[in-house]
């Protein structure tokens, strides 16, 4: 089965960081996806660009409403994600567990359909 | 650039529509897929899409003091959820958010479109 690991975090403590700091977290993340493929639990990932720079787009009759911004201002952002691909919801969270994000922000994990029959 | 495009949308809407609505509105916007996965496909033949499964499926993870907390549900509890992520290499915004116009959810939710990092 694969499951999404959405990766929710505090954007302006993420960007006050010391350099240093960003650095080595950010050399955990890629460790986590290095180990992660090597063993085949992670199939795929992203860094988004921070919501700053996010566009939102609407349809309502005719019209076309695209606003700058994301589409919920929140204090902890969709921030990337990692595809991950478990046997079960329960190692699939074992393993979000060591996403460096989940120690001061969140991990959401979702089942993810394969295909549009439905099938996992 | 390649961009991400999350679809919003609200899962208990469709979720309470009887057999023969839910049928209805699938038929209804079914071309209108089909057409985007066409054009996305020819803007990008990489083009890849995930579908999430119902927010009442996810579990929250959080991690505090070395102890791994694991609720049920979605990080954030509001009407409409993320249900599905688009990721696609495309020229510039303008034609990402002219692909999210296109998407049969963006009439009656929200996409938001973003740039992905290259490391």
């Amino acid at each position: 089965m694969q499951f999404m690991a959405l990766i929710y975090s505090d954007e302006q403590a993420w960007e006050s960081l010391p350099d240093a700091e960003r650095a080595s977290t950010l050399e955990r993340y890629l460790e986590f996806g290095k180990r992660g493929r090597k063993s085949g639990a992670v199939v795929g990932g992203d860094e988004l660009a921070p919501t700053s720079a996010a566009t939102t787009v609407r349809v309502r009759g005719d019209e076309t409403l695209v606003t700058d911004g994301p589409y919920a201002e929140v204090k902890e952002a969709l921030g990337g994600y990692f595809l991950l691909e478990c046997d079960s919801i329960d190692e699939a969270c074992g393993l979000a567990a060591q996403i460096p994000a989940a120690q001061h922000g969140a991990v959401e994990v979702r089942p993810t359909f394969l295909d549009t029959e439905g099938e996992r | 650039m390649k961009y991400a495009l999350m679809v919003y949308g609200d899962q208990s809407a469709w979720e309470q529509m009887s057999e023969e609505e839910a049928k209805a509105s699938r038929a209804e916007s079914m071309p209108k897929w089909i057409a985007l996965f066409e054009e996305m496909g020819r803007l990008d033949p990489n083009v890849d899409g995930k579908e999430l499964d119902s927010a009442t499926t996810a579990k929250t993870v959080r991690v505090r003091d070395g102890e791994t907390l694991i609720s049920d549900g979605p990080f954030a509890e509001t009407k409409e959820q993320i249900g599905g992520i688009f990721l696609t290499d495309l020229p510039d915004l303008d034609t990402a958010i002219a692909i999210a116009t296109k998407i049969p959810l963006a009439e009656h939710g929200s996409i938001e479109v973003r740039p992905v990092v290259e490391h």
